[in-house]
Order: C-alpha cells, then sequence, then structure tokens
C-alpha cells in the first residue's frame, strides 16, 4: 500500500517553478511533517467535515471487499 | 514498495477517529433504515444487477467506467468525450455527477448500462435528485442505494422514475449477530426469506463505493475511472479545497498560516500523470483505503485511473489519458 501520510513532497522543494518533478525522490520526503492522529482528530472536531461513511474492517479480510448478499 | 508500520498504524487510526465521528449519526441511520424499510421489502435486490445471471452476459462487454465529480472531470472535458465515444460497456454514475454527466449527453439513450449510486446517508445528497434532466431519463436509469441513504434523497430518485436497487453498506457486520448491519438483513428478509442483498465495502466515499459495485455487483474485470481524484487540482480555490468544497456543511476551516496547515493541506506528485495534486485530510482518508482495496482486489481485476489527475496511483493501478482508454474500448 502506498501513502500519502508519509510519503509527501517537500513542500519548499514543490513550489519551486524549477524542480525536475519526475525526479523527487524519498530524500525530500520530510518526517516531521507528517499528520498525527490528533491532528487530524482535532481538525474534524473543528471542521465538522465528517465525509460520507466509514471504512469497513474485521477479522476476516476477504469480508472487508464485500459480501455476494446478506 | 512496501509500506511502514507507521503508515498503517496512522491509517487505522485515522478511521478510528472518522468512525467514531460517523458513529454521531447512528441513530439517524436507524431512523433511515426505518423509514426506507417498506420499500425495500417492495424494491430490488441489486443482487439483480449481477450479469452472470443473465444468458446474454458476455465477457467483452464486461467492462465499466466510474465517473466521480472530481476537478479533472471538467478541466479534461472526459464526459465530452465519453458522450462522442461509442463505448458499449457500463456507466457507473456517483450521484453528485448525474446531473451533469446527462447534460453532457452521457444518458441511458446512449449507454443503455447506465448506473447511479449513492450510500450517503444525510439529507445533503437529496439535491443530486432535483434536478430536471434526470426526470427525461430516469426510467432508464439503475439505482443503487444502500439501505441506510436518506429516505428523502431515494424518494426523490423514485419520483424521476429511477430504478432502485438497494444494497447493504458494511459497517459493524463484524461484530456478529448483533451487529446492524445483521439484524437489519434479518428485517429485510422478514417477508421474503430469498430478499438478500449485497453488501459492499464503501471506502467512506461514494466514489470507492461506485469502484466496488463495478466490479462486486456489475461483476466488470475493467473498471475505469474519471473524475475520480481524491484530490484537489493546484488551480481550486483556496475555499473550495480548505472547505472541501462544502462550505455549507463546515463549520470552520483552518488558518491559512498555521503550523498544522501543511499537514493537513498536503500537496502530492502523481508520477504517472506527472502533476501535483492537493489533499485534505478527507481525500488523505478516502484515498489510502481505494488505493489499499484497489491493490487488494481479486487479480482478475483491472483498474484503470484515466482521471488524469489526483492522488490514485500505485500497485494494480494502471494510469492512461481517457481518450486512450476510449480507443481502445470503443
Amino acid at each position: 500500500m502506498k501513502t500519502n501520510f508519509k510519503k509527501n513532497i517537500d513542500e519548499k522543494n514543490i513550489d519551486e517553478k524549477n524542480i525536475d518533478e519526475k525526479n523527487i525522490d524519498e530524500k525530500n520526503i520530510d518526517e516531521k511533517k507528517d499528520l498525527t492522529q490528533e491532528e487530524f482528530e482535532e481538525y474534524i472536531a473543528k471542521s465538522g467535515a465528517k465525509g460520507s461513511f466509514m471504512v469497513y474492517r474485521s477479522n476476516k479480510k476477504e469480508d472487508e471487499l464485500g459480501l455476494d448478499e446478506l | 514498495m512496501s509500506t511502514k508500520s507507521s503508515d498503517i498504524d496512522l491509517q487505522i487510526s485515522i478511521e478510528e477517529v472518522m468512525k467514531k465521528k460517523q458513529y454521531e449519526n447512528f441513530n439517524k441511520w436507524v431512523t433511515n433504515f426505518s423509514l426506507n424499510l417498506p420499500n425495500i421489502w417492495n424494491e430490488k435486490s441489486a443482487k439483480i444487477l449481477n450479469p452472470i445471471t443473465n444468458n446474454n452476459f458476455e465477457e467483452r462487454d464486461n467492462s465499466a467506467i466510474v465517473i466521480g465529480r472530481g476537478p479533472s472531470i471538467n478541466k479534461f472535458e472526459h464526459l465530452k468525450l465519453l458522450a462522442k465515444s461509442n463505448y458499449q460497456g457500463n456507466i457507473v454514475c456517483c450521484d453528485g455527477k448525474l446531473a451533469d454527466a446527462l447534460n453532457a449527453g452521457v444518458t441511458p439513450d446512449k449507454f443503455p448500462k447506465f448506473y447511479v449510486v449513492t450510500i450517503d446517508p444525510y439529507p445533503g445528497i437529496r439535491k443530486h435528485y432535483e434536478h430536471e434532466i434526470i426526470e427525461s431519463y430516469g426510467s432508464e436509469i439503475k439505482g443503487m442505494f444502500t439501505v441506510l441513504t436518506d429516505p428523502q434523497a431515494v424518494e426523490n430518485a423514485r419520483q424521476k422514475k429511477i430504478q432502485i436497487h438497494w444494497l447493504h453498506s458494511l459497517f459493524d457486520y463484524n461484530e456478529g449477530i448483533k451487529s446492524f448491519n445483521n439484524l437489519s438483513a434479518v428485517m429485510i428478509r422478514a417477508k421474503n426469506s430469498e430478499h438478500r442483498l449485497p453488501a459492499i465495502q464503501t471506502g467512506g466515499n461514494v466514489g470507492t463505493a461506485a469502484w466496488f459495485t463495478a466490479w462486486q455487483i456489475l461483476k466488470c474485470s475493467t473498471v475505469a475511472l474519471i473524475g475520480i481524484n481524491h484530490g484537489w487540482e493546484e488551480t481550486d480555490s483556496w475555499e473550495t479545497i480548505i472547505y472541501h468544497n462544502n462550505k455549507e456543511e463546515i463549520s470552520e476551516g483552518v488558518d491559512k498560516d498555521s503550523e498544522v496547515f501543511k499537514k493537513l493541506y498536503k500537496k502530492i506528485y502523481n508520477p504517472d500523470f506527472e502533476c501535483n495534486c492537493i489533499l485534505d485530510p478527507l481525500f488523505q482518508f478516502y484515498s489510502e483505503a481505494l488505493k489499499e482495496f484497489i491493490e487488494r482486489s481479486p487479480k482478475d481485476i483491472t483498474t484503470i485511473n484515466a482521471t488524469e489527475g489526483g492522488s490514485i496511483f500505485g500497485n494494480r493501478i494502471k494510469s492512461m489519458k481517457f481518450n486512450d482508454f476510449l480507443r481502445k474500448f470503443d
């Protein structure tokens, strides 16, 4: 699974017009700028943003992809 | 690319935050279900949309285009391209883009295998079925609605003659016999034990839910995405981005000068389409889930991202321009 939480591109670099964006690599990842659960929770609480629904998780991993009928 | 355990932990904890937030509306879901139940008893299960039970099912027709309302769809005029094409497969439209699709000429007259999907339990979606143009095509459109959908939204669709088909949105089935998913299924079967509904993973949003319906219910082996950015374009206004294009429902934006701002609104690079994309916190949550499920989908399912932007790229995702997809599948 790829993730956008950790492997973001350094903001300073990406804002520079002349950057060769194809060559952005792991060196540009700024671990210090990762979103934390607390920050996400605060955003959700303050903004009221709730999205549409939740992601379903189960101990039966195959069930997470759906069931033909219930 | 391998995933660090800290990435997974963070995604899990964010899903927990969203789950907690969603559960604040649990009573509303139960109310919605109760009001929908008499109609669910009398209307069809989305199970009948499975073409494998249909003798006319042909493998070669077995593809779908999922239409979302992400910013790329207008930027690249994808609806216009589709309307002009001879595409023969399934159209699976997210509710929020239905009226635009019909207005652009993507209609069930031209594309007979036309579906619309709704998952939201909130009244805010009623507007998606209020547009006049829907009335002209409603009777030819097959709608898939979760049993928790806002009843008035379904009624609006019904009034526009859309063919209603019901499904479950999985959320607590893992809790067993007393789970609401199970209890609601038992109530639905009370009058007819054969009246069983498919149960889908929504991934938290209608775009991901539409992708699931395309391969899980419609049995499409190739699913193309347009307007499924799960992110914003750099050219979108900050107001659109900060408020998730939903200012009326979001009480407080985030101070653009605050320390946390850059963490909440990340700019990422999409190497497949060679463009940048801005993710708000909700899109970070949605994007991670969809990419995970694409990676975990059965090996005979091909997902083609023809959005030409956004945050959906990585393992098991084939990216191509929408024009190229249409040329290939025309």
